[in-house]
């Protein structure tokens, strides 16, 4: 094989994404070390967001692509992994715009955080389109390691040491636990390292009602659900959210769970369709747990960011629904409701995150009678925890409304049940910080809110977190009404990925005219 | 790599008893000085398995990566913690200590019963031996391209965040422009290393 075939064959044009990201990194790195850290602090974030919107706009170019696998199918660039690969890379870019004044504030250098992060999303990135184990295991740990890292950041921090070793030894210990479902995937299908070969070896050697491959599906499930933090992988979760700086929070809740349930998608479809009643069963118990547990634990939280972490437990348990029922619909919806998440949970952080750095508190009390200091700010944090809990119009109940949807096409009407019933107790919780923000009189103000700064957007990295705020307001208000690009682009993504397409069961099929009208109709 | 069957047999058996003798000593032994360097036991004879199955590449590697860095590491790690600290014997210690071993023992039992009863595919093809350098090279610049170009991005990363968490930190008020540090305020910031001097740091 001479290297002009080898180049041919490796298809690298479905990787510029990544690539776009990669240079990113380098030149942040370079150009910080030649400039030094004041200096580079003023470009580098903005350089950053360029590269991520660059790698967004040159993943929007290849949609549709009509060769997506490459790298000897290493990598499948589908419109499935497109999709995850934009909301990661996007998560990334609003948390760059909360992060630059935090950072700053936190006493600690912005290229290297803005470095790690972007190592992580490149991990993201390449884990929502791996199609072969060692590719799925590499991206994985690069994901997983910089997150660590991140969590690790404000070393001056004790919370912040404590967070990332609780979140490195379950982390390895996790990651561990899914090698070993792979090598066992390795094993039972003779030697076959492609999601799509591994299928097919388990079945030509008769092993498809193995204990083994029941073994290596709990050992990878084992894995992810560790990702997306369901119950109970999920100990982790509040005391990694409470420690770690805030903007590493929003990264892990939103772009990290994405990348988690790109490769839930990716793996239990393609590798394992001979057991597929059993991973549905089993995400369908991880789902309940996590929606029962996450919501009823987020009501005794006093600390914002510990009552977001348990929320977003709970968002995950509702966002598993679309996987299990297993339809078009339902992958739909879950990638549909993933992009909603980003708008709405970005925009809760971003908020938590300016509060915090104008009262040095995140206490829920705290935040009682803000609405007579900062409109803007309660304005924004109420749309976003009201869109959170799934109150019309905002866009997080369309989002709901689609899962449930799908989910009782399809059938499972208990889990739909217990959606609805979880997502109202959520309502009470959200709306507890939204009555404390606005309905207080005057005298039953905080001692924070009383001491509230004057508001001053001119301040070095103010402006990028009001650009966040208001663009992730915006977004959010308006996502729902005008959901339909959205939805269209979440269908679509869906139907035109052959993957999901060669593992629709006939049976429940739902009518795509219908999935496509459901906007209109409300 | 031929060895006669009996050697093969002989050489094994020497290997498993070696292994799970360093392995138990990690686990019971009290010093963790003991345990670490019995750790290295367990690898040297895991890598002496690996050698019997025609793996040499993953016999150096095993050693090299394993023995040379992650347990010398583990034993600076417990050299630079030059802490004395009597443990306090918890009660009842013995409860968890027979959960533990129910669980080991019930998942031995799990993947033992799997490990058997699975009619593994094994390869007929002779192993390729000392030409396993070369075959490995060949997969990593092509069908493997992709993990061994992003392994390098990992390193890289690895590279700085362990540069950012071992560095000496310097006090950062000099980024800042003079009265806009103090006009806002985290708690994520320990105030004692404040330059300023100014504990509330909020302005009215």
């Amino acid at each position: 094989m001479d290297f002009a075939t080898l180049a041919a064959q490796l298809n690298a044009g479905t990787i510029v994404p990544e690539g776009i990201v990669i240079v990113t990194i380098l030149l942040v790195i370079v150009g910080d070390l030649i400039v030094g850290r004041s200096v580079s602090a003023r470009w580098t974030p903005y350089l950053a967001i360029g590269g991520l919107l660059l790698a967004v706009l040159a993943l929007y170019q290849r949609w549709d692509s009509t060769s997506p696998i490459s790298f000897f199918g290493e990598f499948n660039a589908d419109n499935l992994s497109v999709v995850f690969r934009g909301i990661i890379a996007l998560s990334a870019a609003g948390t760059i715009l909360m992060s630059i004044r935090y950072v700053e504030q936190s006493g600690t250098s912005l290229a290297e955080f803005l470095t790690i992060l972007l190592t992580a999303v490149l991990g993201g990135m390449f884990l929502a389109g791996s199609d072969e184990l060692v590719s799925v295991y590499v991206s994985l740990e690069t994901l997983s390691i910089s997150s660590y890292l991140l969590t690790g950041y404000t070393k001056r921090d004790p919370r912040s040491n404590e967070a990332a070793l609780k979140y490195l030894l379950i982390g390895a210990s996790s990651s561990a636990i899914f090698l070993y479902g792979a090598s066992l995937l390795y094993g039972l299908s003779g030697g076959e390292t492609r999601l799509s070969a591994i299928s097919a070896g388990i079945a030509t050697a008769g092993l498809d009602q193995s204990i083994g491959l029941v073994i290596a599906l709990v050992f990878a499930i084992a894995g992810i659900a560790f990702k997306i933090a369901a119950v109970p992988f999920h100990q982790w979760t509040p005391d990694v959210y409470e420690g770690s700086p805030t903007p590493v929070v929003a990264f892990l809740s939103v772009g990290s769970k994405a990348a988690g349930f790109a490769l839930a998608i990716r793996l239990l479809v393609t590798a394992f369709p001979l057991v597929t009643e059993q991973w549905q069963f089993v995400m369908t118990a991880l789902a309940i747990l996590s929606m029962v547990l996450g919501n009823v634990v987020a009501l005794a939280q006093t600390s914002m960011k510990r009552l977001l972490a348990y929320s977003s437990i709970g968002q995950a348990g509702f966002i598993m629904i679309g996987l299990v029922i297993g339809t078009d619909a339902g992958y739909a919806s879950m990638v549909f409701y993933l992009m909603i998440y980003l708008f709405m949970n970005l925009g809760a952080f971003t908020c938590i995150i300016l509060f915090t750095l104008r009262t040095g508190t995140d206490q829920i009390s705290e935040y009682s009678g803000l609405y007579q200091k900062d409109p803007l700010l309660t304005l924004a944090l109420s749309i976003c925890l009201l869109s959170l809990g799934g109150i019309p119009p905002l866009a997080g109940f369309f989002g709901k409304l689609y899962l449930f949807w799908a989910g009782w096409q399809a059938g499972a009407y208990p889990l739909v049940l217990l959606g609805l019933v979880t997502s109202v107790i959520s309502i009470y919780y959200y709306i507890r910080v939204v009555k404390m923000m606005v309905v207080k009189e005057p005298q039953e103000m905080s001692d924070s809110v009383k001491n509230y700064p004057a508001i001053r957007w001119d301040l070095q990295g103010m402006r990028p977190l009001q650009v966040g705020l208001v663009m992730t307001l915006v977004a959010t208000t308006i996502a729902g009404i005008l959901s339909n690009p959205l939805f269209t682009l979440a269908n679509n993504s869906v139907t035109q990925t052959p993957m999901l397409q060669a593992a629709q069961k006939p049976a429940v099929q739902v009518s795509k005219d219908e999935t496509v009208r459901l906007p209109i109709a409300l | 790599m031929n060895l006669a069957e009996g050697v093969q047999i002989v050489s094994f058996g020497i290997l498993a008893v070696m292994m799970l003798g360093s392995a138990f000593g990690v686990v019971l032994l009290g010093n963790v000085v003991y345990s670490a360097f019995l750790l290295a036991g367990v690898f040297i004879s895991m890598s002496g398995l690996y050698l019997l199955l025609n793996a040499d590449f993953v016999a150096a590697a095993q050693i090299l990566i394993y023995v040379g860095a992650v347990n010398v590491l583990i034993l600076f790690a417990i050299m630079l913690v030059n802490k004395r600290q009597d443990f306090v014997m918890v009660p009842r210690i013995w409860i968890r200590q027979v959960a533990t071993a129910l669980v080991c023992v019930g998942i031995f039992a799990l993947l033992g019963t799997m490990v058997v009863t699975t009619p593994w595919a094994i390869v007929t093809t002779m192993p390729v031996g000392d030409a396993s350098i070369v075959k490995i090279g060949l997969h990593f610049f092509s069908d493997f391209l992709l993990p061994f170009e992003l392994a390098s991005m990992l390193l890289l990363m690895a590279l700085i965040g362990a540069v950012v968490l071992a560095r000496r930190e310097f006090l950062p008020e000099a980024t800042l422009e003079p009265g806009d540090a103090d006009a806002l305020t985290l708690p994520e910031r320990p105030r004692e290393l404040l330059t300023t001097g100014r504990s509330d740091s909020t302005i009215q």
